[in-house]
């Protein structure tokens, strides 16, 4: 057994750090409290080729691996879980799907320019219907010919309204049941896709999310992702690298709130003594760090099974649940080792606090994970 | 098309250091970094490779085995090729030793070269010898504290930061250079550039490929932590508890 990194996935941590405190933490605190997306600092990743990391070389990637993804994802989200979500949800669902699931021509056409992080991609699945219970959706793709026909709205969409190419799942035939969901490749500009506007929402509130409405949107045969009819086992592949991801970013909230919670109780002196050498919050920290341990080495482990071609589903639902779970119970610890301090705007674990919430609802709610992982059990 | 040549050394981010309850440093979980100044070394060689339209850049290390990972890492930041001097006792060498091995690669394995670019100092020991010890053994120019260099027509023009202004300075080549922090500003290593870092040519050379090296002079007999006393008198307010209170002053040497 070896639990030891690669010296590149080493130096890449420590490459990515250093750009996350020189471009990343000076404008996370800003970019949160203003909704803004921050399209220099993403033209800055992408330039590093941080927007494509496990894509390969030839597709415009950087021909790395997933669980190096796994580890930028997480330095990302450790200084701000916005930009970490932002990165994860374009290479992990968008280009993985593209480079899994695309032809030659799909790749060429619409991998190039996202793994070189040009374009931004989207993952367009939920309804206002239909969230873990996917098979609810109402969106349809009705043949016409050499093209098919798009009517529905979508909702919660990461990346809605900045999106340069959307990968949208509908029903090619909805009588078919799991065998008649299709899923699509459409550019933005596509006459009848209509992205909404930004939700305000209580945290990650930097990354973009709208509706995403099509209205008689003709989409030629050739942007079918993958043959007909396999759209759901498409979305599932899809849920499987992206909660790798998701659980990433836990990790890496989860990492803030440690330092935090170590920089501030070391600093605050209270009865003549600093907080952290009272028992009270010495073992709050200590809880954080073994759950940071224990998230952490789940996640790699998920990114790692994925990197050995191995099945990882399973695992990429527990690194999800568990990182997801405790990102919230110890951001919310982390304010109150800060009292007062914490619930204020502009302190770093009160954005973290907000941001950790959608962790334990998107990409698979904490439920959804229990049944994914229960059912493997108990199968 | 120049050939240039960046020393860089792998020291300890002291990030990690940690203050033990003896109050010596305690090393045991650190991690190591290239020096904050010789990624400026690197970087400038870099910089004046490119500028001139080609010609490359020579990473050159002295360390221990464990080095590797730094050389790997100056790699990612622009050089084109490496020495790695490695030896499990090339630990914690004095100046004068590192700038003799130095000098002794530089000379027996590249034959032809136009400028040595240093940090100004290691960001471990900060003794800013090894730069000029290297010029002075190869018998070439030597420009310390140089913020900014041009390279052309056999000859740098460097500019020196001094007490009281800029000194501009003209050497011939091949020269050596010691550059401060604000010559410029090292890039951060994209994904693809640490990748094709183990793809460059290394060439390692041990303590049994070179003839004999100077005795250590210089012994580290003890290294502390630096320690801040911190006292906490408390004084009441009335006028009686002032004059203690500026007796205190007057006591510690805060006031006369």
């Amino acid at each position: 057994m070896d639990f030891k990194l690669t010296e590149e996935q080493e130096l890449i941590r420590k490459n990515i750090r250093e750009f996350c405190v020189k471009h990343v933490d000076p404008i996370a605190a800003e970019i949160d409290e203003k909704e803004i997306h921050p399209a220099d600092l993403f033209k800055k990743l992408a330039e590093g080729g941080w927007m494509g990391i496990p894509i390969p070389t030839q597709w415009g990637g950087s021909g790395s691996d997933y669980l190096t993804n796994a580890i930028v994802v997480e330095e990302l989200s450790r200084s701000c879980s916005s930009t970490g979500f932002t990165v994860s949800i374009h290479v992990g669902i968008a280009c993985m799907l593209i480079n899994l699931l695309g032809n030659e021509d799909q790749k060429k056409k619409y991998l190039v320019p996202l793994a070189t992080g040009q374009h931004m991609g989207a993952f367009v699945l939920t309804e206002p219907g239909a969230g873990t219970d996917v098979m609810a959706a109402t969106t349809t793709a009705a043949k016409d010919g050499d093209f098919y026909v798009i009517n529905g709205t979508k909702t919660f969409i990461s990346n809605g309204p900045l999106a340069d190419t959307y990968l949208v799942f509908c029903w090619t035939d909805k009588a078919a049941g799991r065998k008649g969901m299709s899923s699509f490749i459409i550019p933005k500009g596509t006459a009848g896709l209509k992205p909404g506007e930004h939700f305000h929402k209580m945290g990650l509130r930097s990354s973009q999310t709208s509706e995403v409405v099509f209205k008689d949107c003709r989409v030629p045969k050739a942007n079918l992702l993958g043959p007909e009819g396999a759209g759901l086992g498409n979305a599932m592949l899809g849920f499987d690298h992206g909660r790798v991801g998701i659980a990433a970013q836990g990790v890496g909230i989860l990492q803030a709130a440690l330092d935090e919670s170590i920089r501030y109780s070391k600093e605050r002196v209270q009865m003549g003594t600093p907080i952290a050498r009272h028992q009270a919050i010495a073992w709050m920290i200590a809880d954080m760090a073994t759950d940071l341990q224990a998230a952490r080495w789940l996640t790699y482990h998920a990114a790692w099974l994925k990197d050995q071609g191995k099945p990882f589903s399973k695992e990429a639902s527990m690194a999800k649940l568990y990182a997801s779970e405790k990102a919230m119970h110890h951001t919310i610890k982390a304010v109150q080792i800060h009292g007062g301090y914490g619930y204020i705007k502009g302190a770093k674990v009160e954005r973290i606090m907000r941001d950790a919430k959608i962790l334990e609802i998107y990409e698979g709610s904490s439920e959804a994970q229990r049944m994914v992982i229960s059912g493997t059990v108990l199968r | 098309m120049p050939t240039l040549i960046a020393c860089f050394k792998w020291v300890i981010d002291e990030a990690y250091i940690r203050r033990g309850s003896d109050g010596k440093l305690d090393l045991s979980a650190v991690d190591y970094k290239i020096g904050e100044y010789d990624r400026n070394a690197i970087e400038e060689a870099a910089r004046l490779r490119d500028a001139g339209g080609g010609g490359s850049v020579i990473g050159i290390t002295v360390g221990t085995t464990e080095a590797a990972k730094g050389v790997k890492d100056g790699l990612s930041r622009g050089m084109d090729r490496a020495f790695f001097i490695a030896d499990p006792d090339f630990r914690d060498l004095e100046p004068a030793r590192t700038a003799a091995i130095l000098a002794e690669v530089i000379q027996s394995r590249i034959p032809q070269y136009d400028l040595i670019t240093c940090g100004e100092g290691s960001s471990d020991l900060y003794a800013q010898q090894v730069g000029p010890r290297l010029a002075e053994l190869l018998g070439i120019p030597c420009v310390a504290f140089v913020q900014k260099i041009t390279l052309g027509d056999g000859k740098i023009v460097a500019e020196r930061k001094v007490e009281e202004g800029t000194e501009v300075v003209s050497a011939p080549t091949p020269a050596l250079v010691t550059v401060l922090p604000d010559i410029n500003t090292p890039r951060i290593p994209g994904v693809k550039d640490t990748l094709m870092a183990g793809k460059k040519p290394v060439t390692t050379i041990t303590k049994r490929d070179l003839p004999s090296m100077p005795e250590a002079r210089l012994k580290t007999v003890d290294m502390k932590a630096a320690r801040m006393e911190r006292s906490c008198e408390k004084f009441g307010t009335d006028p009686g508890e002032i004059k203690k209170f500026i007796d205190a002053l007057v006591r510690k040497g805060v006031i006369r």
